[in-house]
């Protein structure tokens, strides 16, 4: 008798179109926006969630792991194949299931553009909070495996705050639902717990998210410095003043240019720090608040504070903060990008230590980051060509990580750990923390079918992060990733 | 139906190596006071820190012990009645403050800590903790039973704005979420499935939360229909305006009587004044606008022609603390009413409300209604007309009518009804979220179902 081939079999399920299997296609499928690597041996679109039930049940019978992708724009690897196995894309799965405005509610498909999302309820008057810098790629179903945040989570929230109802696959190939559209479902808060498991709990299908009404008013302003800490100063007197604004972003000198190079956002050349602050609400309050804030940053140092004068202007600033990874990108042949979090009264100290760190390991490193949220990105730039520089890379990361995790703070606040971080959770937990965590993993994914290998360290890499000088990255795990 | 009749010494003994004998109580009174739907712990514990919890835990999963873990006190009438109590686990002791930085806006706690007291002492930093409890209750008790009052429809829930947990688990592992940062995706996420847990996925030992400023002046609009539908479209309108309320709140019109202050009478003996007193009263929202005089300014111009009336300084300060003790005063009344928490989508709030209404009737109750009227959680108390009590089995029919008015992703949970009546139905009711997954984690954290046995919605 004839039998099908694993692709064969997947073709059945999808459709001829649906699946690939092609080394030269396959390869467009090895990265994400991190600098992990690996090769899925299939690539597969479902379009329904049958038709991903099914494929969830072959993979289980062919011993093939599962790794489901939106846009591949995540930054810590969570969506990249480590040992093979299947990539499950979702770009075929984008629809917009119902906006439900009476219920403050839309129902999306996995794949749905986060921004396709908002530009849809804009007519309503409303928008989809969470605003991550990829929004233009990045699909809904990456957000809720992330939990990804953006520079607008300081007032509204990160991807969690907002998603009400669940449609999962499990591993098993079994189709449950957790929550619903009402704000609180009984039992378990499941629904929370499954947002930023990183696809190793089951499949989102479906996704009910709250929608938010889009402020009547907003300002916008940059406030230029000559000294990146008096920058750093004012996020800590804004915060601890009790002002909440929108977004506090920063961008350092080094950082702006980069931009300026790119986008022409209208950063001054010659400053050393900005802070972009948005204000949103009522046009009496946000009138009032610009004001305050405006002369706050004045009286920490700021040597002007600019308000964007109309939508163009404002859209301009965004569009520097937002594109600032890709400007990068023409500067250096490759970036590592970090996501620590800080509480807010450390930041001054903490750019310090990542200005040491630079000179330490002799390397170039941009600050970008949420600063109201103590929210820490800074890029450091390599050439990936160089084995000893990217080695220095990492273990300048590694240091920068260390000292967030020693003043309090956390290795990740909205990229996630995927396959990145994994032996650093060992220094954020104790092996009873993670074995806690790992009880619960098993509990949805037992067979570990579900994007193996991320989040949680196997318990040979902790014992290697005793080892100094030890990074994840090329770390003998069953099959080491290779940087790009 | 007391079960406790079997003592069981080794229990008190062992517990003393462990903690001390100073730190196990089993006298009668004490027992009494711990007594959960009529049913006595063999031992009340007062462990000092969450290693002594894990100690005890651990013992207790090999004992299969039944362990209670107990904060306030103040919603261990939630849940099944247990078949059993061996062990109290009291976290009275772990009361400190871990660590406050108000420039952080950031608080780490002990769960035994008084959540009153800490929303205090946050208020001295002019900063706020948006929670409302019962007095005594601790923060452990607030996040395991998912505790929210009316500011929850201007700061989110505590799920919104707990940033980090510890527990234990019922075989005595500890368990962290989370941290003391704003934002954090490290690891899963155990704040979620802690929050509302009821105690039977672990003991909380500490948490985190994020702060807010707090609010620097506020001033709510009283506004009176004679319809529900229209207070539902006035909420609606403000759905859609650009006015963020802090809180907006729906009152049925006997609603009212329970913001008021009367004698205290024999909870058997009262029963509202079933038509004069609703007739002429009105539905009521209730809504508080914080923010500058030029904010509060235009909030006043844009309500206008639906406020009756406005309160500001201590009346207001009054009505909203009569409103978040609502279920306290309706339960102090009545020892035969049945609370509800109902949870409904936003748009139909006004069928669920109607719904409680026939249900209530039908079986001699009066349903008393408050509630979050823009993110569609309510209060619903079924308060026993004197005309004619209710037979236990009423309880029962009348949950079961007003429930099968929902629709499935509602839930309507009784959180408090007489001990008798729960024998005749299901205090949970149903739920969106799968109840095998459920069953599942409930396994992973609490292998032998020590924790809260028989109580929770899932074994």
């Amino acid at each position: 008798m004839f039998s099908l081939g694993v692709a064969g079999k997947l073709r059945k399920i999808v459709g001829r179109e649906g699946v690939l299997d092609r080394p030269e296609d396959l390869m467009l499928y090895e990265y994400d926006g991190s600098l992990a690597q690996g090769t899925p041996k299939y690539v597969v679109f479902p379009q329904t969630t049958q038709q991903v039930s099914e494929i969830v049940k072959l993979a289980a019978r062919e011993g093939l792991a599962i790794v489901p992708r939106g846009a591949g724009t995540g930054l810590s690897g969570g969506s990249i194949a480590r040992n093979g196995g299947i990539i499950l894309g979702f770009a075929r799965m984008n629809r917009i299931l119902d906006i439900d405005v009476p219920n403050l509610r839309a129902t999306v498909e996995p794949g749905v553009v986060n921004l396709d999302l908002s530009n849809a309820l804009e007519p309503h008057g409303f928008y989809f909070a969470p605003d991550p810098s990829s929004q233009k790629a990045c699909t809904i179903g990456g957000n809720v495996a992330e939990n990804s945040g953006g520079p607008h989570t300081l007032a509204m929230g990160v991807t969690v705050n907002h998603v009400t109802g669940l449609e999962v696959v499990l591993p098993s190939g079994r189709i449950a639902r957790l929550g619903g559209e009402a704000t609180s479902a009984l039992g378990y808060d499941l629904t929370g717990f499954f947002v930023g498991s990183e696809g190793t709990l089951g499949i989102a299908t479906a996704i009910t998210v709250k929608i938010t009404r889009s402020p009547e008013a907003v300002a916008t302003l940059l406030a230029i410095y000559n000294d990146v800490q008096d920058a750093a100063t004012t996020v800590v007197a804004l915060t601890s003043e009790g002002i909440t604004p929108a977004a506090i972003e920063m961008l350092d000198g080094w950082t702006l240019r980069a931009v300026e190079a790119s986008v022409h956002a209208g950063y001054p050349l010659d400053s050393a720090a900005v802070l972009l602050i948005e204000l949103e609400g009522l046009r009496e309050a946000v009138d009032e608040q610009a004001e305050i804030v405006s002369n706050l940053c004045s009286r920490s140092g700021a040597r002007e504070v600019r308000r964007a004068r109309d939508e163009h202007e404002r859209q301009l600033l965004w569009k520097g903060r937002k594109t600032a990874f890709g400007a990068i990108g023409r500067v250096s042949p490759s970036y590592y990008v970090q996501d620590g979090v800080i509480p807010r009264t450390r930041i001054p100290e903490t750019l310090r230590k990542i200005d040491e760190v630079g000179k330490k390991y002799s390397l170039t490193i941009g600050n970008i980051f949420h600063a109201g949220d103590g929210n820490l990105h800074p890029l450091i730039l390599f050439d990936n060509r160089d084995p000893e520089q990217t080695q220095r890379t990492l273990d300048a990361g590694r240091e920068i990580l260390e000292f967030c995790i020693s003043v309090g703070g956390s290795i990740t606040g909205e990229h996630g750990v995927g396959m990145e971080k994994q032996d650093l959770m060992c220094t954020l937990f104790s092996d009873s923390e993670l074995d806690v965590m790992k009880r619960l993993r098993d509990c949805f994914n037992p067979d570990s079918l579900l994007n193996p290998q991320k989040i949680l360290p196997s318990t040979r890499t902790c014992r290697e992060t005793i080892a100094p000088g030890h990074s994840s990255l090329n770390a003998p795990v069953a099959a080491a990733p290779e940087l790009r | 139906m007391n079960s406790a009749t079997i003592v069981r010494p080794e229990i008190s003994s062992r517990c003393e190596s462990l903690l001390g004998a100073q730190f196990v109580l089993n006298d009668t009174a004490e027992l009494e006071r711990y007594t959960i739907d009529g049913v006595s712990p063999q031992v009340i514990l007062r462990p000092e820190n969450a290693e002594q919890i894990a100690a005890t835990l651990r013992i207790a999963n090999e004992e299969n012990w039944v362990v209670v873990p107990f904060g306030g006190g103040t919603r261990q009438h939630v849940g099944h009645a247990p078949e059993r109590v061996d062990v109290v686990l009291s976290i009275e002791r772990l009361n400190r403050i871990e660590a406050y930085d108000p420039g952080d806006l950031t608080i780490s706690l002990q769960a035994g800590a008084n959540l009153l007291q800490i929303i205090g002492k946050c208020a001295e930093h002019r900063q706020l903790l948006p929670v409302e409890v019962p007095e005594g209750a601790t923060v452990g008790g607030a996040l395991a039973a998912a505790e929210s009052g009316p500011l929850r429809a201007g700061f989110g829930a505590v799920r919104d704005f707990c940033i980090g947990v510890s527990f234990i688990t019922g075989d005595g592992m500890s368990g962290r979420g989370g941290g003391r940062v704003v934002k954090n995706v490290a690891g899963y996420d155990l704040m979620k499935l802690m929050i509302g847990s009821c105690g039977s996925l672990g003991v909380i030992v500490s948490a985190n939360f994020k702060l807010f400023p707090l609010p620097q002046q506020t001033i709510t609009s009283i506004c009176e229909f004679e319809l529900l539908s229209e207070a539902i479209a006035l909420r609606d309108w403000l759905l859609k305006s650009p006015l963020s309320p802090i809180a907006a709140e729906i009152l049925n019109p006997p609603a009212l009587e329970y913001l008021r202050d009367t004698e205290a009478r024999d909870p058997d003996d009262w029963a509202p004044e079933a038509s004069g007193v609703a007739r002429e009263a009105q539905w009521q929202m209730a809504i508080r606008f914080a923010g500058s005089d030029r904010v509060l300014a235009r909030c006043r111009r844009e309500l206008r022609s639906s406020m009756s009336r406005e309160l500001n300084g201590s009346d207001e300060a009054d009505f909203w603390k009569r409103l978040a003790g609502f279920e306290q005063r309706v339960a102090a009344r009545h020892r035969n009413a049945m609370i509800f928490h109902v949870n409904v989508p936003i748009a139909e709030s006004q069928a669920a409300l109607e719904a409680a209404r026939v249900a209530a009737v039908d079986y001699n109750f009066l349903a008393v209604i408050v509630g979050r009227a823009t993110v569609g959680s309510f209060v619903i108390a079924f308060a026993p007309l004197a005309i004619d009590p209710p037979a236990v089995t009423q309880f029962a029919s009348a949950a079961s009518d007003f429930r099968s008015l929902l629709s499935k992703s509602s839930s309507a949970l009784v959180v408090r009804c007489p001990r008798e009546a729960k024998q005749h139905f299901d205090v949970w009711g149903s739920t969106p979220t799968d109840i095998e997954l459920m069953q599942k984690v409930k396994r992973a954290l609490d292998p032998k179902g020590i924790l809260n046995r028989g109580r929770f919605l899932v074994a």
